[in-house]
């Protein structure tokens, strides 16, 4: 890439690109250097763990061991939360395994890394399995989510199976420090753990608020940047409908879900998954009244998924919502 | 503004330079009228309706002292009917030239279109006839002359086409008739009222006068009021009676009988609820069950509909979670969600664009660089002048430009 490296995200500027250098993730990191001794031995494989882990990383990593500095040439990346259906992938992956009988030369066989499957459904999962019978010949899979449990049994069953769990605290310290020492920034230990206090496990997101941080102001982050940095990037939106509704202004409330899934393209689960995140971060409400509204939102996270419409079954969270702050009696 | 007269009617153009629009079409016609129609006897006005194409004619003769012989072609349309009336107009009216200063006459056929269907054969072919034996100038006009029916008369006549009036000239029509009518409008507003149009200035100036009846300041929040045109109004019954019924059975009983189309019916539902139901416990127990019923729509699929029925019992629930507190209330319409998605597109479309350019950068899915990275890019490309980032990110002026504008969500 002949870029300016200074441009980039650091996310992608400070991504590993061989196990190597992987610091972290010891366990993993030994079982698939194994294969890389002898990949044609190596299975399709299934990372699953929460955002920002290393899942997408060791996966790049592969690929880089296996196939060296060309590796785009013999990788197929695809993002099954971005693909229209599963007859897009199955497609692509047709024509890649087409190419792959003849194209690797060296190469034992093309890799392929699907990201996000759980969000594929029942059906297109079924079909994924059959795609990868058909393309188990010339490609190897990489399948990346962040529950496998979404994923079918008997994909699982043909994959080995790698946990990511929640990185450590210090570790992400570290990790930020390192960092902030290559760009010549001075990160405070105040700020740094704002930050892993603030991505709750995920490196990427840690990474982006650092070097958001580190824009503000030259050669520093401390808290205060932090914070502001954090409060800017935090979904005020989400955060207006919540106490719009619970404050019993349900037309407002609603508006503004409108505003934010019309202007920004968000989807009903995802708002859903964002309002389960904020209303923990509401310091106005108790533990009990977290769970009791956790509660709530479960049950229409559910019937989204059953449901025909995703706007009725927000609105009608949202007016649980002004049920709730009416008993309640919070006045915000 | 009250009004004895329809705004439509006050505001009819009277001569052709009070028209707006379609200069090319008007003086194409005005040349054919003036005498030039040696080729070809007769003019074909088409385009969608409310252009003006009636106007024209009218105000046409008058200017240039035709009298106009009208004949609506959707009333009369048979061989017979157009016998009947068109051609005494084309043979005898010589005898007014001697009574008045008349030039004599023109022969205008309207709707010509509506000409269809077995009962009207012959129409066309009688038309032709006309033209062909005709001795004053005859004027036809059409809202869609690709009809293959129509085809035969394209070879007699000089075809003139009528364009959707561009907004800006339709707004300030608009402008001015507020002037003229002391009504202070929003220039959005006016801009809604002619969008939502699509150019029809009839239709346009019928909507500016519902909405400032009763009042003499216009927002763009009144005009959200305005109902896309061609509704069907079984929808809007239907949801009186709904939201009006006293019983679960009554509600039932309605939603078997009407046609309403569900999907929509229950958006239109969740729309109005809230104004239904104003106490917020209601409000919540009624949506609980539209949000059952939308599941249930959601099992229904395209195939299960044998569980119609549960959909319609759930619905008619939340009808009557509180009989007593129904008051009449003002339905909200459209749906507000095709208003948000329409008036949004723009952005979604910018956004996904700038999603799927950090996606391919940095290994992450659309959604995720939406959540993860757009906030933190858009604060980067703000605080730092430098623009190797943008240029990383391959992301355009009009992008960047966006990302910094971008509200927060």
């Amino acid at each position: 890439m002949a870029v300016n490296e200074e441009g980039l995200m650091w996310v992608e500027k400070y991504r590993p690109k061989n196990l190597d250098e992987v610091v972290d993730l010891r366990d993993i990191v030994t079982s698939l250097k194994a294969f890389m001794k002898n990949p044609k031995i190596m299975p399709h494989l299934m990372f699953a763990g929460i955002p920002g882990t290393g899942k997408t990383t060791l996966a790049l990593c592969i690929a880089h061991e296996l196939f060296g500095p060309n590796w785009k040439n013999f990788t197929l990346e695809l993002n099954a939360s971005d693909e229209r259906g599963i007859d897009t992938v199955r497609e692509r992956i047709k024509d890649f395994s087409r190419y792959s009988r003849t194209g690797f030369g060296d190469a034992p066989f093309g890799l392929i890394i699907l990201d996000e499957c759980d969000q594929m459904t029942g059906p297109a999962q079924t079909a994924l399995r059959r795609i990868m019978e058909i393309g188990s010949r010339t490609s190897r899979f990489i399948l990346i989510c962040n529950q496998s449990s979404k994923i079918i049994e008997p994909i699982q069953s043909r994959c080995a199976i790698f946990r990511f769990s929640r990185l450590d605290k210090q570790a992400m310290k570290e990790q930020l420090q390192c960092i902030a020492k290559k760009e010549k920034v001075k990160l405070v230990p105040e700020a740094a753990e704002r930050i892993v206090d603030y991505s709750e496990g995920d490196l990427r997101h840690a990474i982006n608020a650092l070097q958001t941080a580190s824009a503000y102001k030259e050669g520093e982050v401390d808290e205060k940047t932090v914070s502001l940095v954090i409060g800017e990037a935090s979904p005020m939106q989400i955060q207006k409908m919540i106490r719009k509704a619970l404050f019993g202004d349900f037309m407002e409330a609603r508006k503004v879900m409108y505003e934010i899934m019309g202007s920004f393209g968000f989807s009903g689960s995802e708002i859903i998954r964002q309002v389960q995140r904020e209303i923990f971060k509401m310091s106005d409400l108790t533990p009990e009244q977290k769970a009791e509204l956790s509660n709530v939102i479960g049950e229409y996270d559910y019937r989204l998924t059953q449901g025909a419409n995703s706007d009725i079954q927000l609105s009608a969270l949202l007016a649980q919502f002004g049920k709730f702050g009416k008993a309640i009696g919070e006045t915000y | 503004m009250k009004n004895d007269l329809l705004l439509v009617e006050k505001y009819r153009p009277k001569k052709i330079e009070e028209i707006i629009g379609n200069e090319e079409a008007k003086a194409t016609f005005v040349e054919w009228l003036k005498g030039k129609r040696k080729s070809k006897k007769a003019v074909l006005l088409y385009g969608p309706p409310g252009l003006g194409k009636t106007a024209l004619v009218n105000a046409a003769s008058k200017e240039f002292g035709f009298s106009v012989i009208e004949m609506n072609a959707s009333d009369t349309r048979s061989e017979k009917a157009v016998n009947e009336i068109a051609k005494p107009a084309t043979s005898y009216l010589a005898l007014d030239t001697f009574t008045s200063e008349s030039k004599g006459n023109v022969l205008f056929l309207d709707e010509v279109d509506g000409i269809a269907g077995n009962e009207d054969r012959g129409g066309v072919s009688a038309i032709i006839e006309i033209v062909e034996k005709a001795q004053v100038p005859v004027i036809m006009a059409a809202n869609d002359p690709e009809i293959d029916k129509l085809r035969p008369l394209k070879k007699v006549c000089l075809l003139i086409r009528f364009h959707q009036i561009r907004l800006p000239l339709l707004i300030s029509l608009l402008q001015k008739i507020c002037l003229l009518e002391h009504v202070k409008a929003d220039f959005e507003a006016l801009e809604h009222i002619a969008q939502n149009s699509k150019g029809d200035v009839r239709s346009a100036i019928n909507d500016l006068q519902s909405l400032s009846e009763e009042n003499h300041v216009l927002t763009l929040q009144d005009t959200m009021a305005l109902s896309s045109r061609n509704k069907d109004i079984s929808q809007d019954e239907t949801l009186r009676g709904f939201f009006s019924a006293k019983s679960v059975e009554e509600v039932s009983s309605l939603l078997f009988r009407s046609s309403v189309d569900y999907d929509e019916f229950i958006m239109s539902v969740s729309d109005n609820l809230p104004r239904r139901y104003t106490n917020p416990d209601e409000l919540a127990a009624a949506y609980d069950f539209v949000s059952k019923a939308d599941v249930f729509r959601g099992r229904i699929g395209t195939e299960y509909w044998h569980l119609l029925k549960y959909f319609f019992n759930a619905l008619s629930e939340a009808a009557a979670v509180a009989p007593e507190s129904y008051k009449p209330f003002e339905l909200i319409s459209p749906p507000i969600r095709i208003i948000t998605l329409f008036w949004t597109k723009g952005k979604r479309t910018m956004l996904d664009g700038i999603c799927g350019k950090i996606g391919a950068q940095c290994h992450v899915s659309h959604s995720k660089a939406k959540h993860d990275f757009v906030p933190f890019v858009k604060m980067i490309i703000q605080k730092q002048k430098s623009t190797d980032l943008i240029s990383w990110l391959e992301l355009t002026p009009e992008e960047v430009d966006f990302l910094v504008k971008m509200n927060r969500y």
